[in-house]
């Protein structure tokens, strides 16, 4: 067994042991994939795999380095690229992966690509053209 | 600050380019002619064309030190890079029916599944993708 076998075997012996909290944590991001587009929170999320908020926020963030809100803002955001890429509205994209308002996901979307929805739309509309070329 | 090129240190770059275009199925992106045997070679995944670039330098044909860290990882198992996948499993049955060997075998780690392939030019490479 060469020494990364090793420390694989070791670091799940010290972190993931629990079979219990590793579907718990499991579940909860596969309902997050399946209902991104839906209204979702920390209540629905616990409410679903029976626990509480604050343990599952507690051990979501312990497997997946971020918070079941982040992870759905991430998920959000990179499916409302794939939607502005196929030439959907900064609005009908808005309300198609489960944000409220288009301002709200103007700027999250700024905030986590560095451009707005529209600028987004327009810089891959040029690197479409520009590959056809 | 971008990242726009990482770096594997490869043996031998025409073997290199063939295992990772023909077995991996990444994409040649840039092949510039350097010195005699030596090349600015990289490669894109084809699912992400205009992702991060992966420079096949051949650092541990020249560089006795780059050769000497190389095989300290090889030796002790360790991943030199981690590239992420749809399935771990689909990916491990995909390239062992290529005759590519796996030192560890798909193994869930938390949230995470992982595998690792020799890439036959010294290097071990890591699949992973959230579960």
């Amino acid at each position: 067994m060469t020494f990364y076998q090793k420390e694989i075997n070791r670091i799940k012996g010290i972190c993931y042991s629990n079979d219990g909290q590793s579907q718990t944590v499991i579940g909860t991001r596969s309902y997050i994939e399946n209902n991104f587009d839906k209204k979702l929170n920390l209540d629905v999320l616990s409410h679903i795999r029976f626990t509480s908020k604050f343990h599952l926020l507690r051990l979501f963030k312990k497997y997946y380095g971020q918070t079941p809100k982040q992870y759905l803002i991430d998920k959000r955001i990179e499916q409302s690229k794939n939607y502005l890429k196929m030439g959907r509205s900064v609005s009908e994209t808005c309300y198609s992966v489960g944000f409220e308002t288009p301002s709200s996901f103007s700027t999250l979307f700024k905030s986590k690509t560095g451009l707005t929805p529209s600028e987004y739309q327009k810089s891959n509309f040029h690197k479409v053209n520009h590959n056809r070329i | 600050m971008k990242v726009r090129v990482l770096s594997i240190p490869v043996q031998n770059q025409d073997k290199a380019l063939k295992f990772y275009t023909e077995i991996l199925g990444f994409i040649k992106k840039l092949d510039i002619p350097l010195t005699e045997d030596n090349r600015w070679l990289t490669v894109v995944s084809k699912e992400q064309l205009d992702g991060p670039e992966v420079l096949l330098e051949p650092a541990p044909k020249d560089f006795e030190p780059a050769k000497i860290y190389q095989n300290a990882l090889f030796n002790a198992g360790i991943p030199c890079v981690q590239f992420d996948v749809e399935s771990v499993q689909a990916e491990y049955d995909r390239l062992t029916k290529l005759n590519v060997d796996f030192t560890v075998r798909p193994t869930d780690m938390g949230a995470a599944r992982i595998a690792v392939f020799n890439d036959t030019c010294g290097n071990l490479i890591q699949i992973a993708q959230l579960i």
